[in-house]
């Protein structure tokens, strides 16, 4: 070491050589890191907005459509370039916020997978063509000289609201009489016939803001349920003094449930049995007035004791009455359901049951408001489920459907598969996907029309979930195309329109034109005295236009908003005989599986988007995987270690992933979170995980026919393999060090 | 309008939007940095000796000079004509500096403002009006570029040295731009006078108290 000494001056001069070899061998380094004269274009405007100031970001506000809550967006234009995203702080929907998901849109328009040119499947591949030559063989398929009985076109879509839903319909008509088929595999089919029986109407506002307490049966309402953000922002509302006290029963712990006071771990498929357990509670101990009730629900009360329900439901005794004393003492109370509650064969009584505390409870009118349908039905959200694509399946595997229209869903991989999308999608001859990534289903298609993104798209949309006074959310392009072959949906329904009825959609240059064509013709009345431009300006101003004010609720939810059990109320319940299901144990797949709904990737549909895959999820913090959810004694009862591979096996397939360990789940069920496991949908999504929507079993809700997501029984046996997952957090216990302190409540009231 | 402190340079001209063409580094690049280091040290003691600036109050004009090389332009643009011989104020022009982190280049409509109507016969207005007949900018050769980690701000300097500058009059703006970017007024098209290095700026920050913090610049 002393043999060879370096000086001061030696090292410098050799860090200096290193410093200039490193720049020599960087020679063709990027331009944008040295000063050079006269290398660089720099292009000037020609004429530019006087506003504009290159380096200052202007704002336009547009919707959000990375979901259908329909949050307000503004999005910052810096050089005609969209870079950042937030909420709109005028929409009433979402009040200035923006979950990670709608964040993360701007990664759809930027996408490096994204389809610049359509393709042809020629021969069996799918060729690159021009929008032309694609726009003529979309229209040798179902333009008026195709020959094709109409009724043989099929659409394919998501939930679609708005004049997209108005031309799509137009088409239909157009074409004489295609059929119009919108699935989602996160829907609310289940809740809404709930509601439209029980309150009068599908459309409730959950006044989450107003309650002092909160149950909410598997409804995960901060992050996958009904509308997030609007929830969100009510629920620090809601926690603000008074705080509001928060009771979530569910299988799996969500983002909600993980923020709840009081976690109830229902065992799956029981949470009908929990709720009546409560209301039988609730008059019991509480003096709640059970002639509120249906009489052949009052009747049954009485079956529903706490310690009976305890061996069905799984959950303690005391949380239940714990439960019944929040809702009882903290008026006004608010129950919700959804979500895992009403994805099991009776999931409908379930969320019935649940409705019917709120009944009970005086909610209906305080916290829980049925409303009116939107008043222009023509824009209403066509909302989709999965009941749907089992019908579309059904009639594409008969042979009566030649041409199918496929936008906004990807059935081939959500859908389990016991329905056989594959065959039902081979038997339709011509399959035209309307999509801006070639994904699982449009890669079988015959004709891909590559879309403008929505960040490069005019629309106008209707929220799934009406928060206060109707009003249609504006989009507006928040710059200009990236690609020059892709067109928006609402410009190519149009230019299909025009070969049927030249005279009618001739006048509108493109979709643009038709939509400001449209706002003329509001009614003045609804444009409170503004003139055309001025409502039409302050419509793109706040991204929305608002409508007519709201219909005065119909009789007969009046009816239900009263104290008094209404015929809605009776009829519901009394002629399904209101069963409730005696959860049955099962040898052979003794474990429930919930196919849990991500709060980063949806239902698989924003897996193509790295700021998602890589955002920890909220409970397990794992990263860019699929992991299997079970409880800590499941696990020890079958000799399961944490970072185990495993095989989870249904009657219908299986597949493999980690185990994570977690005491928020209950001890019969395992959890594995959607979104993963593609196969065909780019370089960020492709071969990542596991899908365990595949595997279900195509157990429906008997008296709405929707599927039953968390129906599917499992088992689950070990492959040998076990390595340390993957995730963000290290680890989840502090070893006894102490290193934050804690003391329980109870010790707290003691200090 | 775009600038070397912003991603995505590409035509503004018609909104229209291109992907982003990498622009191949000279491979002598850093030597000719080197010799011009060298030279600049050079410039520096000789304006010691013989530099005259006029004199902006509450300034130490920054030192440092550097032998830019000329720069082809698609239209020759004369800022003596502009600038000296017209008196046309340099904000006139470039409209953003005082408001914005860049100067920008003047929009096409700016130009044509004037020249519909002034020296409509000469050979470089009438390339000009080619230009806008054919709806397009000219693509000019960027001449003062700075790295992508450096943000340099003209609003701030301009609000020093002229606005919020005591005895200081808007006339005389040309004098505070000279600081970095040479007396323009008695160029044609723009050349890089100014070394416009990290010890360029430096100097200048302390002799007029500016900030020090190294946030100010790398952000």
């Amino acid at each position: 070491m002393s043999t060879y000494k370096v000086k001061r001056r030696d090292f410098l001069k050799i860090t200096g050589l290193t410093g200039a070899s490193a720049a020599l061998a960087a020679c063709d380094m990027p331009t944008t890191v040295t000063l050079e004269e006269g290398e660089e274009e720099v292009v000037s405007y020609l004429m530019p907005e006087e506003y504009v100031i290159p380096g200052i970001g202007v704002w336009y506000a547009s919707t959000c459509q990375q979901c259908d809550a329909g949050c307000g967006i503004i999005g910052r234009v810096r050089e005609g370039r969209v870079l950042k995203l937030e909420g709109n702080p005028v929409s009433p929907i979402n009040k200035g916020a923006l979950c990670q998901i709608g964040q993360a849109a701007l990664q759809v328009h930027y996408n490096p997978d994204r389809l610049k040119q359509p393709k042809l499947r020629q021969e069996g591949k799918l060729i690159d063509v021009t929008w032309d030559d694609a726009f003529a063989a979309l229209k040798s398929s179902i333009g008026p000289d195709s020959g094709l009985d109409g009724s043989r076109i099929a659409w394919l879509t998501g939930t679609v609201s708005g004049h997209q839903r108005v031309l799509m319909d137009a088409v239909s008509e157009a074409v004489g009489g295609a059929s119009h088929y919108a699935h989602e595999t996160l829907n609310d089919t289940v809740v809404d016939k709930v509601n439209a029986d029980v309150y009068g109407s599908a459309n409730v506002q959950y006044k989450i803001a107003d309650a002092q307490s909160i149950l909410s049966f598997g409804a995960d309402f901060l992050s996958t349920w009904g509308s997030p953000v609007h929830n969100s922002v009510q629920y620090g509302q809601f926690r603000d003094a008074p705080r509001g006290v928060l009771i979530q029963a569910e299988p799996k712990m969500t983002v909600t449930g993980g923020s709840a006071d009081l976690w109830l771990p229902v065992r799956p498929g029981t949470e009908g049995t929990l709720a009546m357990t409560i209301a039988a509670e609730l008059v019991a101990s509480h003096g709640a007035d059970a002639t509120k009730l249906p009489k052949a629900m009052a009747d049954q009360l009485g079956q529903y004791s706490l310690d009976s329900s305890e061996a069905q439901t799984g959950v303690a005794a005391s949380l239940v009455k714990q439960a019944a004393n929040f809702l009882a003492t903290r008026a006004p109370s608010l129950v919700i359901a959804g979500g895992t509650a009403a994805a099991h064969e009776h999931g409908y009584e379930a969320v019935t049951a649940a409705a019917m505390l709120n009944v009970l409870l005086g909610n209906v009118g305080k916290t829980i408001i049925p409303v009116a349908d939107f008043p222009y039905p023509a824009l209403a959200p066509k909302k989709g489920d999965t009941a749907q694509l089992a019908a579309f399946a059904k009639k594409a595997k008969a042979g009566d459907i030649s041409v199918a229209l496929i936008a906004g869903t990807n059935p081939a991989y959500t859908a389990p598969d016991q329905l056989d999308m594959a065959a039902a999608l081979s038997a339709v001859k011509v399959k035209v996907a309307f999509t801006e990534f070639l994904d699982e289903t449009s890669s079988m298609a015959d004709i891909v029309l590559p879309l403008h993104s929505d960040m490069e798209s005019w629309g106008t949309h209707v929220a799934s979930y009406q928060v206060a006074d109707p009003m249609i959310s504006l989009q507006q392009p928040l710059m200009e195309p990236l690609y020059a072959e892709t067109r928006s949906l609402g410009d190519t329904l149009l230019d299909v329109l025009k070969l049927y009825n030249a005279e009618q959609y001739g006048p509108f240059a493109d979709y643009y034109a038709y939509l400001r064509n449209v706002v003329s013709a509001v009614p003045a009345v609804a444009k409170e005295g503004a003139s055309d431009e001025a409502y039409w300006q302050a419509g793109l101003q706040q991204g929305m236009l608002k409508v007519t004010a709201p219909k005065p609720f119909p009789a007969a939810i009046a009816t239900a908003a009263n104290d008094d059990a209404s015929d809605a109320l009776v009829k519901s319940a009394d002629t399904m005989g209101f069963v409730l299901p005696v959860y049955e144990k099962n040898k052979d797949y003794p474990l429930s599986l919930i196919p849990a709904a991500s709060s980063r990737l949806g239902d698989g549909r924003f897996a193509n988007l790295p700021w998602l895959q890589e955002a920890p999820d909220a409970i397990t913090k794992i990263v860019w995987n699929s992991w299997v959810e079970m409880h800590p004694a499941t696990a020890l009862y079958y000799g399961f270690k944490q970072g185990d591979f495993v095989e989870v096996a249904s009657a219908e397939g299986s597949v493999k992933a980690q185990i994570y360990l977690h005491k928020g789940i209950n001890k019969d069920a395992v959890a594995v979170p959607m979104g993963q496991g593609h196969t065909e949908y780019g370089r960020y999504a492709t071969g990542r995980g596991v899908n365990p929507l595949k595997m279900l079993a195509t157990t429906s809700d008997v008296q709405t026919g929707e599927l039953a997501l968390c129906a599917t029984r499992v088992t689950v046996v070990s492959t040998g393999r076990n390595e340390e997952l993957v995730k963000m957090g290290g680890s989840e216990s502090q070893v006894g060090r102490k290193l934050v302190g804690t003391i329980t409540a109870d010790q707290l009231r003691r200090v | 309008m775009t600038h070397g402190l912003i991603p995505g340079k590409v035509s503004q001209s018609n909104r229209h939007l291109a992907p982003r063409e990498p622009v191949p580094a000279k491979a002598w690049g850093h030597v000719a940095t080197r010799f011009n280091m060298l030279f600049g040290v050079l410039c520096v003691l000789l304006f010691f000796v013989g530099s005259a600036y006029a004199e902006v109050p509450n300034a130490v004009p920054p030192k440092g000079d550097h032998d830019g090389k000329h720069v082809e332009q698609p239209i020759d643009f004369p800022h003596d004509i502009h600038a000296r011989d017209n008196k046309i104020n340099c904000m006139y022009c470039h409209t953003y500096a005082r408001r914005g982190l860049v100067a920008g280049i003047p929009p096409t409509s700016k130009c044509m403002g004037c020249h519909t109507v002034i020296a409509t016969d000469k050979p470089r207005i009438k390339k000009l009006a080619e230009y806008w007949e054919k709806g397009e900018s000219p693509k000019w050769k960027k001449v003062h570029d700075l790295p992508d980690f450096v943000h340099f701000n003209h609003e701030k300097h301009l609000n020093r040295f002229i606005f919020n500058n005591e005895g200081m009059e808007v006339e005389r703006a040309d004098e505070v731009c000279a600081f970095c970017h040479g007396e323009v007024k008695e160029m044609t098209v723009a050349r890089k006078v100014k070394p416009l290095t990290m010890g360029f700026c430096r100097q200048c920050h302390e002799d007029n108290n500016g900030p020090s913090d190294c946030w100010k610049c790398h952000k």
